[in-house]
C-alpha cells in the first residue's frame, strides 16, 4: 500500500525541440515560498545548504527551487530555520517549473509578456513575475537564451499548450 | 487588352512573371507588382463600381488611402473582402475580384441609381426612409444594403492563424521614406535600440518612385543602401509590410504586420499577420504625405489619377498611364511627373496650372496653361476627354489620363490618436501636426516639408535629437547632393472648380460631392462633425485620407471662414483597417482563455464524470452510469449514497490560503465578522467575511496549523478576490501588522468523503486514529497516510450534514489517493459525487453558497446574526452593519420553500407571492434562492429570502415564475430539509 | 491596445496585469460616525485631472499600489507601494 505515486502535471506533454526553440517541462522537485517580515533571513546561505536556488519574486519574497524533492521531515526543518523572520510555504506541488531554450526564446515569450526581455534589461538570474498570455507565471532568466518558466499546477497544460502554440512557428 | 507595361524600368523583376485573375480573366504581372500596378499594365481601368451611383471607377492611388479600388481576394475560406488592390502585393494564382457590382463590372444594374441621384443627396437616408416604421427592418434596410454594399465576408472559418507580439524599444520610426531612414541611420549609428516599420513590402517609400539622385545614386539605390545598412545592424529590427496604426498612453503603439498576405497558400505554422504592441521610448513620425484629388466635373472617371500615383507606377512599375496624357496641377509636383512622362516617351498634352506662375523650371513640351482650371473630365468608363477653362474661354482636350494633385496633407494620424489637435498652416494650406507632443516627433513630409533634401535633413535632425535626449551621443546623419530634387513652392489652395457641369467627387469612396457639402451647410450641417454624419463625407472604409481638407475647405469656403476655423473631425485609431484576427491573435478556440485543471481532472475522468465550467475550473458535475436515464437518476444516486453510504468529491478548486506570521491571528480577527483570536491549534472554524458596507462577501472554514500559521479555504467562486482583499488588508489599512499570505490552492489534492461510512474507508488509508474521540468535529491536523508514505491534511468539516471529512495531499499525488479510497471504500459502496449531488446535499442542509452571498445579505439576513461580534473593537464591515435599512425587521430572511403538491416543481430566481396575491411588484415578498429536488423529500425544496422569512413557516406561499408565466403553491418552512439537529455530523 | 502602469516593483506593465479598486482613500476609524463611514464606502469624487488610485498588481509583485493618474490624459504622475505611503483622507 506504501507505494504512493505521483502524477506530474506535464505528464502528458511531449518536449517540443528545434534548432530555433526548445520547450520542456522540469522535474516536480521543490518550490519553497518565503515571505518576509520586517527582517530579510539570509537566504542566500539557507538555500545553499538545502541544496536549493533563491529567486526573488516579489519584494520581501522567493522562490527556492530545485530539481529535487525535499522529504517531509527537511522541509519542515527548513520551515523551522525561516520563522520568525520569515514564513516558508511548500509550493512544491503547487507550481510547476518549464524551460524554454534557443535563440528564439525570447521571442516567443515576447508574444505572452509585455517585459522587456533583452538580455540588457533582464539579465541572467532575474525573475519577473507577469502575465504569460492570459496566466500569471514568474520569468527567470537562467541565461541569454534559456528561461525558466513557473506556473500554477492548474495552469500548466494551459500554459503549456499556448506556449507551443507561440512556438509553432520555429519548429 | 493592350499592354500598357513600358519595355523597361522600373522596380519590377521580369525574370519573374506572375499570373493572376480579375474577375475570372487570366493576366500577367510580375514580381515587384502591386494589385494594382499589375491590373494597370494590363490595361484594366474599370476595377470598381462606387458605394451609392455605382459609378465606374479605376484605381486613383498607389497607397492606402485607396478609395476605389476594393477587391476581393482569395477564394473559399481565405476570401478577403475589400482589400485595397494598391496595398495587395501581386502574387501567383492570386485571385482579385471587382465588388458592388451586378450582374457584371462592365453591365451593372445598379448603375440606374445614377439617374435617381436627384434624390440621392445628403441626408438622403434620413430623408427618404423615414415613414413608416414598421419599413425600415423589412424594406429598407435590405434594400440599402443591397444597394449600398462592400464586399461580402465569407462564412467559412479562417484557416490561418494570428499572432501578437510585445518589442521595446528605444526609438521607433515609422515609415521608411527619405525622413525615416534619415533618422533611423541617425540613432542606429549612435547605438540606440530601433524599430523601423513601413507599410509596403518595400522600405524607402517615395525614394522607390524618384528620380532624383543622392550624391550621383537613383534615389532607389539610394534607399537600398540605406536599408542594407540599417539591416546590418544588430541594434534594428526592420518590420515591413507593417503599418503602424495607433499610439496608445504609456507610448505604446500598435502595428500590424502583414506576415503571409503576400503568398497563394501560407504556411499554416506561421501566422498571416501579426500584431505588435511596440513600447517605445520615442518615435519619430515619418508617414509623409497625402496628395490631395482636385474637385472637377467627372474626377472619379477612371483615368484620372493623383500624379504622384501616376509617378509611381511609371517609375516604380514601368507602367505607362495611357496613350496621350494631361496634368491639372496646383503645385510644381505636377512637373516633375511630366518630365518623367516625357523621358519614357509618353506624351503630356498639356499642364493645367490654376497659378499665374507655376513650373517655372520646366522645359519640356507639354503645352502650358496658366490660370487655367479643368472643369469637367468626359468617358463613361474610361476618360477620354477634359475639358479646360482659360482666360480665352473653354477649350476640349482628348486625353486618356489625367492626373491631379491639389497640394500635400501631411499624413499625421497618429500624432492626433492621444488628444492632440492639428493645426492649420496658412503657409502649407494644409493642418500640421500639434505641437510639443510627448515622445513622438513628426518629421520629413508629415510636418509639412515637400522637397528630398529637406527631408533628409529633418529626419537626420530629429533622429539625433530624439537619440540625444535617450543620452545617446548622436550626429545628424549627412547624405551626398541631390540633383533633379522637388521644387518646394506651395500649392495654390482649389476646394474645387468653378463651373464644373458633372459631379465633382470629394469623397470618392461614399460618393459624396461637392453639391453635398454644400447642402448640407444650407440645411444647418456645418459643422465639420455634423456634416460629416449628414452627407458621410470622411465615413467610409478610407476615413476620408484623401478627401477630408478638401471636405474642410468647401465647408470654410461656403461657411466663409478659414479652415482652421472649421477644423477636423477627430483622428481615431486604427489608421488603416486592422483585422479581427489580428485583434484577437491566437485567442480562439481553446486558447480564447485557459482551463483550470484539478490535481483530480484525470481521476474524475477516469470514473466517467460530466465536466461544467466554473470560472475556468471544469468541475464534475456528475457521474453517470451504465443504463441511467438522464443526469438527474445519477445525482439522486449519488446524493443517497452519501447519506447511506460514503461518496468522494473533488474539492480541490476551494480557494486555499496560507496565512502565516505573528500578527496572522489578529488579521484574521479584522477581516472575519467573526472571532478568531482564540481559535485552538488543530481546529476549523466557519467564518464569514464581510465588505465595508456591511454585505457578507464570502464563507469557509480557516483552520489553526501552527500558533502563526493558518489555512484558510474560501468559495470557489471568490478564491482570488479573497486573497487580493486579504493582501489589500494586509498592505493598505494594517501594514504594521507582520503577517504572510500565500495561495496554496493548488498546492493541494482536497477531497471530501462524506457520509457514514466515511471514517471506515478512510481509517485503512491514515496512520493516526481518526475516531470521534480523537479526532472530533472541527477537529483539523497534519496525518499520516499509508504507513508514513505520505503526509497530508485532513480536516472534520461537513457541507452535505453527513459524517464527513477533507482530506488534502500534496497534489501530484491527488490522482493516486483519490484510487486508493476507491478501491479502500468499494465494498462499502464508495462513489464519486459531483458538484450537482453536492448541491442537493447542502439545500438538504440549508447551507449557504453564493446564490445566498449574492451581495444583497448581510448576516442576519442569513441566520447568523449572532456570529457578527459585537466584543471586536473592529473587523471590516462593523461599522455599516448597524445601519438602519440593515437591521429592519422586514428584510428578507433565509427560508426554505417546499411545494404542496410534491408533483409540482419551481425554479431558482422564481418569485414569492403572499398566498392568491396577484404578481405585481408591490406585491413580491422575494425570491427562491436555490432549488433542487430532494430524493429523501421526494419533491423540490428550495431556499428562499423571504420578507420576516424567519417568522414564517409553515405560511402557504405562491412561488411565481414570471418567464414561464407558472404559478406554483408551496410552503415556507425551516431552512433545513434533512437532519434538523445535526446528530449526523458528529457521529 | 494598451496602458502601462509604472510598478515600482516590478517596472513598466500593461494594464492587464493590474487589478483597480478605486480611490485610495483612507480608512475611517470605526468610532468615525455614519457620515464618515457613507463617504468612505459610497462617496467618491470624480476630477478631470489627477486622482490618486489603488490598484493590485495581481499578475506581478501581488503589492497594492497607489497611482496617481490624469483621469483625462491618463499620464500617470506617480505610483507608489500603498504600504509605504498612506492614504489621503476622504475629500482632502
Amino acid at each position: 500500500m506504501a507505494d504512493i505515486r505521483s502524477l506530474p502535471a506535464l505528464a502528458d506533454r511531449r518536449p517540443l525541440t528545434s534548432p530555433q526553440v526548445t520547450l520542456s517541462a522540469l522535474p516536480e522537485g521543490t518550490v519553497l515560498q518565503v515571505i518576509a517580515g520586517p527582517k530579510t533571513p539570509d537566504l542566500t546561505r539557507l538555500a545553499g545548504e538545502a541544496g536549493l536556488v533563491a529567486r526573488a519574486i516579489a519584494p520581501g519574497q522567493w522562490f527556492l527551487v530545485g530539481n529535487r524533492p525535499t522529504a517531509h521531515q527537511d522541509m519542515r526543518r527548513l520551515l523551522a530555520m525561516l520563522e520568525p523572520d520569515a514564513s516558508g510555504i511548500d509550493q512544491s506541488h503547487g507550481r510547476v517549473r518549464m524551460l524554454m531554450e534557443g535563440p528564439m526564446a525570447a521571442a516567443v515569450l515576447s508574444k505572452g509578456t509585455a517585459v522587456d526581455l533583452d538580455p540588457t534589461v533582464f539579465p541572467p538570474g532575474t525573475t519577473a513575475a507577469t502575465l504569460v498570455g492570459h496566466v500569471s507565471a514568474h520569468l527567470t532568466r537562467l541565461d541569454n537564451e534559456a528561461f525558466e518558466i513557473t506556473v500554477l499546477r492548474g495552469f500548466a497544460a494551459a500554459l503549456w499548450d499556448d506556449l507551443a502554440l507561440m512556438c509553432a512557428e520555429y519548429l | 487588352m493592350t499592354s500598357y507595361r513600358l519595355p523597361q524600368g522600373g522596380l519590377i523583376d521580369r525574370s519573374k512573371p506572375l499570373s493572376f485573375a480579375f474577375d475570372g480573366k487570366p493576366m500577367l504581372g510580375f514580381e515587384g507588382d502591386s494589385l494594382a500596378s499589375a491590373l494597370l499594365a494590363n490595361g484594366c481601368r474599370l476595377v470598381g463600381r462606387s458605394f451609392k451611383y455605382h459609378r465606374p471607377r479605376g484605381i486613383l492611388t498607389a497607397g492606402a488611402a485607396e478609395p476605389n479600388a476594393l477587391m476581393t481576394i482569395g477564394r473559399g475560406a481565405r476570401t478577403e473582402p475589400n482589400i485595397r488592390a494598391t496595398m495587395q502585393e501581386l502574387h501567383a494564382g492570386l485571385e482579385a475580384r471587382s465588388q458592388n457590382r451586378w450582374p457584371s463590372l462592365a453591365f451593372d444594374i445598379g448603375a440606374l441609381n445614377g439617374l435617381l441621384s436627384p434624390f440621392l443627396g445628403a441626408g438622403f437616408y434620413y430623408k427618404t426612409f423615414m415613414w413608416p416604421a414598421a419599413f425600415w427592418e423589412k424594406v429598407y434596410e435590405p434594400f440599402i444594403r443591397r444597394a449600398a454594399g462592400l464586399g461580402k465576408a465569407t462564412h467559412e472559418a479562417d484557416p490561418d492563424s494570428y499572432d501578437k507580439r510585445w518589442a521595446h524599444c528605444d526609438l521607433l520610426v515609422i515609415g521608411a521614406g527619405p525622413a525615416g531612414l534619415a533618422a533611423a541611420l541617425t540613432a542606429a549609428r549612435a547605438g540606440a535600440r530601433i524599430i523601423v516599420a513601413d507599410e509596403q513590402a518595400m522600405a524607402g517609400g517615395t525614394l522607390l518612385s524618384e528620380t532624383a539622385t543622392i550624391g550621383g545614386e537613383p534615389a532607389p539605390a539610394f534607399a537600398r543602401q540605406c536599408i542594407a545598412e540599417l539591416q546590418s545592424l544588430p541594434n534594428v529590427t526592420m518590420l515591413t509590410r507593417t503599418t503602424v496604426f495607433g499610439w496608445y498612453d504609456g507610448n505604446v503603439f500598435g502595428a500590424v504586420e502583414r506576415v503571409q498576405k503576400h503568398v497563394a497558400e501560407p504556411v499554416s505554422s506561421v501566422p498571416v499577420e501579426r500584431l505588435w504592441r511596440i513600447i517605445a521610448k520615442g518615435a519619430i513620425l515619418a508617414s509623409g504625405a497625402e496628395e490631395r484629388p482636385l474637385v472637377f466635373g467627372g474626377n472619379d472617371i477612371p483615368g484620372v489619377m493623383m500624379a504622384g500615383a501616376m509617378r509611381s507606377y511609371l517609375n516604380r512599375h514601368a507602367v505607362a498611364p495611357g496613350r496621350s496624357t494631361a496634368i491639372f496641377t496646383t503645385n510644381d509636383s505636377g512637373y516633375a511627373l511630366a518630365r518623367n512622362l516625357e523621358e519614357k516617351g509618353i506624351d503630356v498634352t498639356a499642364i493645367i496650372d490654376p497659378r499665374e506662375n507655376g513650373g517655372e523650371t520646366y522645359t519640356g513640351k507639354a503645352r502650358l496653361l496658366r490660370n487655367a482650371m479643368v472643369t469637367d473630365a468626359h468617358g463613361g468608363k474610361s476618360l477620354s476627354a477634359i475639358d479646360i477653362r482659360t482666360g480665352n474661354g473653354t477649350e476640349r482636350l482628348k486625353v486618356d489620363a489625367l492626373a491631379m494633385s491639389g497640394g500635400f496633407s501631411p499624413i499625421i494620424h497618429l500624432a492626433c490618436h492621444r488628444g492632440g489637435k492639428p493645426v492649420w498652416s496658412d503657409e502649407t494650406s494644409a493642418f500640421l501636426p500639434p505641437a510639443g507632443l510627448q515622445g513622438l516627433e513628426p518629421a520629413g513630409a508629415a510636418c509639412g516639408l515637400i522637397d528630398l533634401a529637406a527631408c533628409l535633413a529633418d529626419g537626420a535632425q530629429r533622429g539625433a535629437d530624439l537619440a540625444v535626449s535617450l543620452g545617446f551621443a548622436a550626429t545628424p546623419a549627412t547624405f551626398g547632393a541631390i540633383a533633379g530634387d522637388a521644387s518646394a513652392t506651395p500649392a495654390k489652395v482649389l476646394w474645387s472648380t468653378p463651373g464644373a457641369r458633372g459631379k465633382a467627387f470629394v469623397d470618392y469612396q461614399n460618393d459624396v460631392h461637392s453639391k453635398d457639402l454644400g447642402l448640407a451647410v444650407k440645411e444647418g450641417y456645418g459643422h465639420v462633425e455634423l456634416a460629416k454624419r449628414y452627407t458621410t463625407s470622411g465615413m467610409a472604409t478610407d476615413q476620408g485620407k484623401l478627401s477630408n481638407l478638401n471636405a474642410i475647405g468647401l465647408l470654410a469656403e461656403a461657411r466663409g471662414v478659414s479652415p482652421a476655423e472649421v477644423g477636423t473631425t477627430t483622428f481615431r485609431p486604427f489608421y488603416t483597417p486592422v483585422s479581427f484576427g489580428a485583434l484577437s491573435g491566437a485567442s480562439h478556440g481553446r486558447h480564447f482563455q485557459p482551463v483550470r485543471r484539478s490535481p483530480l481532472h484525470g481521476w474524475a475522468e477516469r470514473h466517467g464524470a460530466v465536466f461544467v465550467e466554473t470560472g475556468l475550473w471544469y468541475r464534475s458535475a456528475w457521474f453517470p452510469r451504465q443504463g441511467e436515464q438522464g443526469w438527474r437518476e445519477s445525482v439522486d444516486r449519488e446524493v443517497l449514497n452519501v447519506r447511506s453510504n460514503a461518496g468522494i468529491c473533488d474539492v480541490s478548486m476551494l480557494g486555499k490560503i496560507e496565512i502565516c506570521g505573528p500578527d496572522a491571528a489578529e488579521l484574521l480577527n479584522r477581516v472575519y465578522c467573526n472571532a478568531f483570536l482564540k481559535l485552538p491549534v488543530g481546529k476549523a472554524r466557519y467564518g464569514l467575511m464581510l465588505r465595508e458596507d456591511g454585505m457578507i462577501y464570502d464563507d469557509g472554514t480557516t483552520n489553526r496549523i501552527a500558533e502563526n500559521r493558518f489555512f484558510m479555504t474560501t468559495t470557489t467562486a471568490h478564491a482570488a478576490g479573497v486573497l487580493n482583499h486579504l493582501e489589500f488588508c494586509a498592505q493598505t489599512l494594517w501594514p504594521e501588522l507582520d503577517v504572510r499570505l500565500a495561495s496554496v490552492t493548488d498546492q493541494w489534492a482536497q477531497m471530501a468523503i462524506a457520509g457514514p461510512k466515511s471514517r471506515k474507508i478512510l481509517q485503512t488509508i491514515i496512520d493516526e486514529d481518526i475516531g470521534n474521540e480523537a479526532f472530533p468535529y472541527l477537529c483539523a491536523r497534519d496525518v499520516s497516510l499509508f504507513g508514513g508514505a505520505l503526509q497530508g491534511r485532513l480536516f472534520r468539516i461537513s457541507f452535505s450534514g453527513e459524517l464527513a471529512y477533507e482530506l488534502a495531499v500534496p497534489a501530484a499525488f491527488g490522482d493516486d489517493v483519490a484510487e486508493a479510497l476507491m478501491e479502500a471504500g468499494r465494498t462499502d459502496g464508495l462513489m464519486p459525487y459531483g458538484v450537482e449531488a453536492l448541491s442537493v446535499l447542502r439545500i438538504e442542509k440549508g447551507h449557504v453558497t453564493h446564490n445566498e452571498i449574492n451581495g444583497t445579505v448581510v448576516p442576519t439576513d442569513l441566520g447568523f446574526g449572532r456570529m457578527a461580534s459585537t466584543a471586536k473593537p473592529d473587523f471590516i464591515g462593523k461599522a455599516m452593519l448597524q445601519r438602519e435599512g440593515l437591521t429592519a425587521a422586514d428584510r428578507p430572511r433565509l427560508v426554505g420553500v417546499v411545494p404542496l403538491d410534491p408533483g409540482h416543481s419551481f425554479r431558482s430566481g422564481a418569485h414569492i407571492l403572499a398566498k392568491h396575491a396577484a404578481a405585481t411588484l408591490e406585491n413580491d415578498q422575494g425570491y427562491v434562492t436555490s432549488s433542487a429536488f430532494s430524493p429523501h423529500i421526494g419533491s423540490t425544496i428550495g431556499l428562499a429570502l423571504v420578507k420576516r422569512g424567519n417568522e414564517r413557516h409553515g405560511e402557504e406561499v405562491t412561488i411565481w415564475n414570471g418567464l414561464r408565466d407558472e404559478f406554483t403553491a408551496a410552503r415556507l418552512c425551516a431552512p433545513i430539509f434533512f437532519d434538523p439537529a445535526n446528530e449526523r455530523l458528529h457521529g | 491596445m494598451a496602458s502601462l502602469v509604472p510598478c515600482p516593483h516590478c517596472g513598466s506593465r500593461p494594464k492587464e496585469e493590474f487589478t483597480v479598486k478605486g480611490a485610495a482613500l483612507k480608512r475611517p476609524s470605526p468610532e468615525a460616525g455614519a457620515d464618515a463611514w457613507f463617504d468612505y464606502v459610497y462617496l467618491r469624487d470624480n476630477p478631470r485631472g489627477g486622482y490618486e488610485e489603488y490598484w493590485h498588481h495581481t499578475a506581478g509583485c501581488r503589492r497594492w499600489l497607489i497611482v496617481d493618474r490624469d483621469t483625462a490624459t491618463h499620464q500617470v504622475t506617480s505610483c507608489r507601494d500603498a504600504a509605504s505611503a498612506s492614504a489621503k483622507e476622504h475629500g482632502a
